[in-house]
């Protein structure tokens, strides 16, 4: 179990975040959803140990101020929201440094990670390829492959490990946005823990178990998607007219903007 | 209709290890050739290298004056070009790491000249120390000051051009720029105060030059150079992670705050040492570790070893020009570093111009 309470961050006088508490089961894939500057990712980086914060995260019942950066890495994988590399390094080269991150030796790992990892994104037979010539899109899954290879064992020695992925789908198109969430699924129903900050509502409401509402430091909601995801709720938070609905085959929430209503399809 | 192929799966895709391998056994085979060639280059002629070297592994015999040459002149000479070019090149690979930035260079930001000042300062206020200080530091006092003069730099540097774990290049080469001005100017001033004793000791030292060297420098700098350039591979998975950002090689396990401190620490050593014995010597720092990245990748495991051969072979052939261009006299060897190195550097910024000024 992960769980954090009473987080509190403020950059110079202005407050982020206000004695938020959080709590993810491993097995669950929960998504941290709310407006531009709510503070998600300012709580994934309370969580992941980056920031010092008031409050205590638990991570397995371990508080991560007692854990040293090589045991936390052990335990789990941090995809940051952006980032930029230094050097030029090849696809395979970058993936590989994944691999021992935590770890005191190099022996006892599959050779292979790497590349199954990328098959796992969908970048198989990119290895050769440089970081820095890829696209926005490929970028983003390379270094996704690379946080896998670090944590690849959804358990280990009976523990469960986590997966904590600013915004994983930001910058992919439909398809890949559906492969990297089935990932995350995938880890989950494996037995890890995934707790992933997303904008997509409805790929949220597809994809998770559990969702947290983040509105200006605060959370307005937590819970299964159905509890979480209401028209009240959501609109309040984003400040416009959203409407969720239930259709058939899917059962689920979806949600759509009213803006909508007031538009008539360019094709009708 | 299309056959999908099967992915591509061949292992080595992607994967410099094995060329980096080639390439240092390469690195080896060049310099125990430029070193033997750096041994039979000089004013004396007719000397019988090999014979002597075997001599004083104790096989066969050759002249005194042959041993003399081989042992006591030329010796030292080439050990301190094949030591100072290895930490030259290693700090520098190491300090681009750090900067997380492919220009970052010893000489550039103001390391060496910090390294400088503490060596001048040695030299000219040592004479100031109590007599028990001095005779326990002894020939280290001069070493040991440049090591706390590189690093102070080092530090202030890093403080200055780093911001939550980003440097700009601007901010990194004006700092250094400032940096360099100040224990400058330092220096100067400090040079008026020296005796005509240490003003010829300091104007050999300052040409940057490994004319001078003899057993008893090395001595002093050699084990320190050294323990530097063993320890550095050590920092290798952290300046690979510190690649992707700070954050992220914290994430990735590494203890970042420390892993920082030691590099600042091996940087300040090599500089500081390979200072201390043949002044500043620049571009080798950036030269090396630039060429090398640029061929088998920028993973320091396999890079760091590379650069301090290539950064060997680098300085003993520099040493060969510096010897033959203006025979018999000797030009400075940071002259002709500079000369090549200067040009290189700046087909570096030209190549890199769009990334910089982004
Ligand atoms: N290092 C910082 N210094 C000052 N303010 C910061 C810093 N990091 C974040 N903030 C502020 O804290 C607030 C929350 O930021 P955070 O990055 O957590 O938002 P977010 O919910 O992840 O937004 P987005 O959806 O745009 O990614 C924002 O108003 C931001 O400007
Ligand atoms: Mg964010």
């Amino acid at each position: 179990m992960l769980s954090a309470t009473d987080i509190s961050v403020s950059f110079g006088k202005r407050p982020v975040l206000n004695s938020v508490c959080f709590t993810a089961n491993a097995g669950e894939l929960h998504a941290i959803v709310g407006p531009n500057g709510s503070g998600k990712t300012t709580l994934l980086r309370a969580m992941t140990g980056d920031l010092t914060a008031t409050g205590q995260t638990l991570i397995n019942g371990t508080d991560i101020a007692d854990l040293s950066p090589a045991e936390l890495a052990q335990r789990r994988a941090v995809l940051p929201q952006s980032g930029n590399i230094a050097f030029p390094f090849t696809v395979l080269e970058l993936v590989r440094l994944g691999l021992h991150a935590g770890m005191p030796s190099r022996a006892g790992f599959d050779p292979n990670l790497p590349q199954k990892a990328l098959t796992r994104v969908g970048l198989a037979g990119f290895e050769g390829r440089f970081v820095q010539d890829l696209s926005g899109g490929e970028r983003q899954r390379v270094q996704l492959a690379r946080v896998l290879v670090q944590i690849w064992e959804p358990v280990l020695n009976g523990a469960p490990r986590w997966l904590f992925l600013d915004e994983p789908v930001s910058a992919l198109d439909i398809g890949h946005q559906l492969i990297v969430m089935q990932l995350a699924r995938d880890y989950a129903e494996a037995g890890g823990g995934v707790v992933a900050v997303m904008h997509d509502l409805n790929l949220t409401a597809m994809f998770a178990d559990r969702i947290t509402l983040l509105n200006a430091g605060h959370v307005r909601a937590t819970g299964r998607p159905d509890e979480v995801l209401t028209d009240g709720d959501l609109s309040a938070c984003y400040g416009c007219a959203l409407r969720t609905n239930t259709p058939p085959p899917f059962g689920g929430k979806w949600i759509l903007p009213q803006a909508i209503a007031n538009r008539t399809h360019v094709g009708a | 209709m299309t056959v999908l192929s099967e992915p591509d799966f061949t292992p080595l895709a992607g994967d410099r290890r094995n060329k980096a391998r080639a390439i240092r056994v390469g690195l080896i085979g060049v310099l125990i050739v430029a070193m033997l060639l750096a041994l039979g280059w000089g004013a004396a002629g007719d000397t019988d290298v090999i014979g002597a070297l075997l001599a004083g592994l104790g096989v066969g015999e050759v002249s005194a004056r042959d041993m003399t040459i081989v042992w006591d002149i030329r010796m030292p000479r080439v050990a301190t070009g094949a030591l100072v070019g290895a930490a030259l090149a290693v700090s520098g690979a190491v300090l681009q790491g750090l900067f997380r930035n492919p220009l970052a260079d010893p000489g550039l930001v103001g390391v060496s000249a910090g390294a400088g000042f503490g060596a001048v300062a040695a030299i000219v206020l040592g004479g100031f120390l109590p007599l028990a200080i001095r005779e326990f530091a002894g020939p280290y006092l001069i070493v040991g000051a440049a090591f706390i003069g590189g690093w102070a730099t080092t530090l202030i540097l890093y403080q200055v051009a780093t911001r939550r774990g980003r440097t700009t290049v601007a901010t990194m080469l004006l700092a250094g720029i400032a940096l360099a001005a100040i224990t400058g100017a330092v220096t100067g001033l400090i040079v008026y105060w020296s005796t005509d004793d240490q003003l010829r000791d300091l104007t050999f030292w300052g040409m940057g030059s490994v004319a001078g060297a003899t057993w008893a420098k090395l001595i002093t700098a050699g084990p320190v150079i050294a323990i530097a350039l063993i320890s550095a591979p050590f920092l290798s998975r952290g300046l690979d992670a510190l690649a992707l950002g700070e954050a992220v090689a914290a994430h990735m396990g590494i203890n970042v705050q420390r892993m920082k401190r030691l590099s600042i620490m091996s940087v300040a050593a090599s500089v500081g040492a390979a200072v201390a014995i043949t002044g500043g010597i620049g571009f080798v720092g950036i030269v090396v570790p630039h060429l090398l990245r640029l061929v088998q990748g920028p993973e320091h495991r396999s890079l760091l070893p590379n650069c301090a051969l290539l950064g060997a072979i680098v300085l003993l052939l520099a040493d060969m020009v510096s010897r033959t261009v203006v025979a018999p006299a000797e030009l400075p060897i940071g002259i002709v570093t500079a000369m090549i190195g200067g040009p290189f550097f700046l087909w570096i910024l030209l190549k890199n111009r769009t990334m910089l000024e982004g």
